[in-house]
């Protein structure tokens, strides 16, 4: 949105705009100029690169923002589609050798061959990337002052979640073995390159120099987080940097099955603020929380946090449509929070918005979560695969072994199916008990029994059904219907692993010597929250066309 | 009870930021889980530190400490520790027999088949005897869902649910939770009535929320 804004107030003013539109006439005649001038880089390319050191070394953010959101992407889009940027060596005296300049151009340089060339990173591209990280936070870490760089957030965001992703990828291609070559398994072994320790220790370093925790915590109890910001915080690249780090961490944590410390390292963060103009960031923070809840077993959580966000998006879909690489990972993303949504719904029945309901109708959801109710496993695997994370193993072990990635899904799904199926029975009691407002324990052990029956032999004999043993087993299932819908749920405090043990189920009962007593829940539909919303928009909306002079 | 304290607050500072994943500190931390286990306290956060450590370096992983994590996380019941015990744990390490033998007494819990856990129990007395207070901390639990669940129960079935205890230790288990003995030999749990009713959830619109468009109005 605001990238609109700014193009109005310069309007494409500098010289390489008249260039680069003659250039774009004809896509032939530019790959013809490309071939015959094999290694030599486009005018408008170096023209680029000029304006871009220049706006990075004097700070002059609106150009840098605008060079990264929009012209770096086209200029990609035109001549670099499936080929990488030019290298650094043939770049480089135009920028007068810039440290800092390159040490950019190169990140972006390297994040462009793990996006788009097909066949990704080769292995010594991979190294120099991770060396190349290495020099990035060794100049804004180990300074005594902070550094007088200036990016914008957008860029920063994007910097550490590709740090993050590289790492992840780097562990999915060291596990899955294949033909290597013996400096390579030499590199390997020695794990020094894109080591877990050394990733947890950058973003540990970015959180701590920035001491944005403090800062949260000054900022959610109504302070100025400048006062604990320190030298280093008060600077905005540092700030986000700690900030997306933060996120970073999150996420990382996530991949590695560690729940707890996932939503530890977010104290302080109301999740549903926006710190930055970074929607990628908000949504990815959501969705990671959201499935470190649901593998706690906190289902309202995690259904409230599914929620939001996807308000959010729902709300704000135009800003997704334009084909890029970070709007990709954003649909996607949403997809993955249907499908774990709709999971969290069949375990915890639970009233969400009316907007949501109707998304997960149009995506055809109310069919899978219709097998899932009644038991099908299988379905549960699926989604759950789909809708989570690619996990990762930490550890770097000898290159013989199975694919440990392969394994570190698996586990955290068999993990994930054992709750499952400890909940097996839960619908089918709460089908039951939906119909009653009281129920006899052996009247109910005997519905059980009839289905299990029916459902279960196709021969004639009818065996004696033995009503004190199925209502022992009833009792057992009732005692863990309850125990299961009892989550914890947050209300309040700094840390999102706080909250109050909450009976989630809108259906509940309890059993009174053999009867069992049951209370439903009706929840009238809610408009209030609505129609003040689109209220305040009208009024804000009335007030600026009264100001409009014609 | 003091050095529990001390031992407490010494293992949190170890747990700051990066110091977290120093494997020096292994020493320390399986030391607290000992002391956890024979004092009956516990500590999640120092627990999943070892987990985490065990998962950073295999090669420091040692099996009788996480039998120890994992019972001890089991005694935390209604709480999820167990879960994410197991998700910091690997494929591999799931399959031993110690350590799946815990989980399927776990299962068996979660699932509240409450007879079926105290059998199993039964069989494997060296495991639960290591941790102190476990059989007592399984029936906190047992209690917690009786009473979320029951407004009266068969005081024969409570005893059959707690374990097969004698008469006196259901006394007191009934005294400990204020409940009440009842004729025809039944427990008063509490009077569920009051929390469990059908209720309209009607929408409640406060005056704050209107607030804004009644300024606007003039």
């Amino acid at each position: 949105m605001y990238s609109e804004e700014y193009v109005e107030s310069t309007g494409y003013e500098y010289n390489y705009g008249g260039d680069y539109d003659g250039h774009t006439g004809d896509p032939h005649l530019d790959m013809e100029y490309d071939r015959q001038y094999a290694y030599k880089v486009p005018d408008v390319v170096n023209k680029f690169i000029t304006y871009f050191k220049n706006a990075i070394s004097e700070g002059m953010i609106f150009e840098i923002q605008n060079y990264y959101e929009n012209s770096f992407p086209k200029l990609t889009e035109q001549f670099f589609d499936k080929k990488s940027w030019p290298d650094e060596a043939d770049i480089a005296p135009l920028v007068d050798n810039d440290p800092v300049f390159l040490i950019l151009y190169k990140e972006l340089y390297y994040r462009h061959i793990y996006a788009r060339i097909p066949g990704g990173p080769s292995f010594e591209q991979r190294v120099q990337s991770f060396y190349n990280y290495c020099e990035f936070f060794n100049y804004i870490l180990n300074g005594e002052t902070p550094v007088s760089l200036e990016l914008p957030d957008l860029w920063l965001w994007e910097l550490v979640d590709e740090f993050v992703y590289q790492f992840q990828t780097f562990a999915q291609y060291r596990a899955r073995g294949g033909k290597r070559t013996p400096e390579e398994i030499e590199t390997l072994n020695q794990n020094k390159m894109w080591n877990v320790l050394c990733v947890l220790n950058v973003l540990h370093s970015l959180v701590d120099k920035s001491n944005i925790k403090k800062q949260l915590e000054v900022y959610a109890s109504g302070g100025d987080p400048d006062t604990v910001a320190g030298d280093f915080g008060r600077h905005s690249l540092y700030k986000m940097l700690g900030y997306f780090s933060l996120v970073g961490l999150l996420r990382l944590h996530s991949l590695l099955g560690d729940y707890y410390q996932a939503i530890k390292v977010l104290e302080n963060m109301e999740i549903h603020k926006k710190y930055s103009h970074v929607p990628a960031c908000q949504i990815t923070t959501s969705y990671y929380v959201g499935f470190a809840y649901m593998m706690m077993r906190r289902y309202a959580d995690a259904i409230q946090t599914f929620s939001s966000i996807l308000l959010y998006i729902q709300r704000t879909k135009q800003l997704f449509q334009t084909r890029s690489y970070q709007n990709d990972q954003i649909n996607k993303q949403t997809d993955q929070m249907y499908t774990l949504l709709a999971i969290c719904l069949v375990l915890h029945p639970m009233c969400v918005d009316e907007s949501i309901q109707q998304s997960l109708r149009e995506r055809n959801f109310h069919e899978k979560m219709y097998k899932m109710q009644y038991g099908d496993l299988n379905e549960f695997e699926q989604c759950f695969n789909f809708g989570c994370p690619k996990f990762l193993s930490p550890c770097s072990t000898n290159v013989e072994s199975e694919d440990s990635v392969k394994e570190a899904m698996k586990h955290q799904t068999n993990v994930f199916m054992d709750e499952v199926r400890q909940q097996k029975m839960l619908p089918t009691i709460r089908s039951y008990l939906k119909l009653y407002t009281t129920l006899p324990v052996s009247k109910l052990a005997s519905f059980m029994a009839q289905q299990a029956r029916s459902e279960g032999s196709n021969e004639g004999t009818v065996a004696k059904v033995d009503i004190a043993k199925e209502t022992e087993d009833l009792i057992i299932h009732l005692l863990c219907f309850k125990h299961k819908m009892k989550n914890l749920v947050w209300s309040k405090g700094a840390s999102g692993l706080e909250g109050q043990f909450q009976s989630g189920s809108e259906l509940d009962f309890y059993i009174d010597h053999d009867m069992i007593h049951i209370a439903d829940t009706k929840v009238a539909h809610r408009y209030g929250e609505f129609f003040i919303r689109k209220i305040m928009k009208f009024e804000e909306l009335h007030r600026k066309i009264k100001q409009v002079k014609i | 009870m003091s050095q529990v304290e001390n031992m407490r607050q010494m293992v949190a500072t170890k747990l700051n930021g990066i110091e977290r994943y120093n494997p020096e500190n292994l020493v320390l931390l399986e030391q607290y889980v000992e002391m956890q286990v024979r004092e009956n306290t516990y500590d999640l956060e120092a627990n999943l530190a070892i987990l985490k450590l065990y998962q950073l370096d295999p090669t420091k992983y040692n099996l009788d400490i996480v039998c120890l994590i994992l019972m001890k996380a089991v005694t935390n019941f209604p709480h999820t520790d167990l879960t994410l015990c197991k998700c910091l744990l690997s494929d591999r390490n799931m399959q031993d027999t110690q350590v799946s033998n815990i989980v399927f007494l776990a299962d068996i819990l979660e699932r509240c088949d409450f007879q079926q856990f105290w059998t199993k129990v039964n069989s494997m007395p060296d495991l639960c005897s290591k941790i102190t207070g476990f059989n007592d901390s399984i029936r906190k639990f047992v209690c917690h869902v009786v009473g979320i669940t029951f407004q009266t129960i068969s005081k024969p079935l409570l005893a059959r649910l707690l374990g097969d205890i004698d008469d006196n230790s259901l006394v007191m288990w009934i005294r400990k939770n204020n409940w009440k003995e009842v004729e025809n030999n039944m427990v008063l749990i509490a009077n569920q009535d009051d929390n469990i009713k059908t209720k309209n959830i009607t929408e409640k619109i406060n005056f704050t929320d209107v607030s804004a468009i009644m300024a606007s109005c003039r």
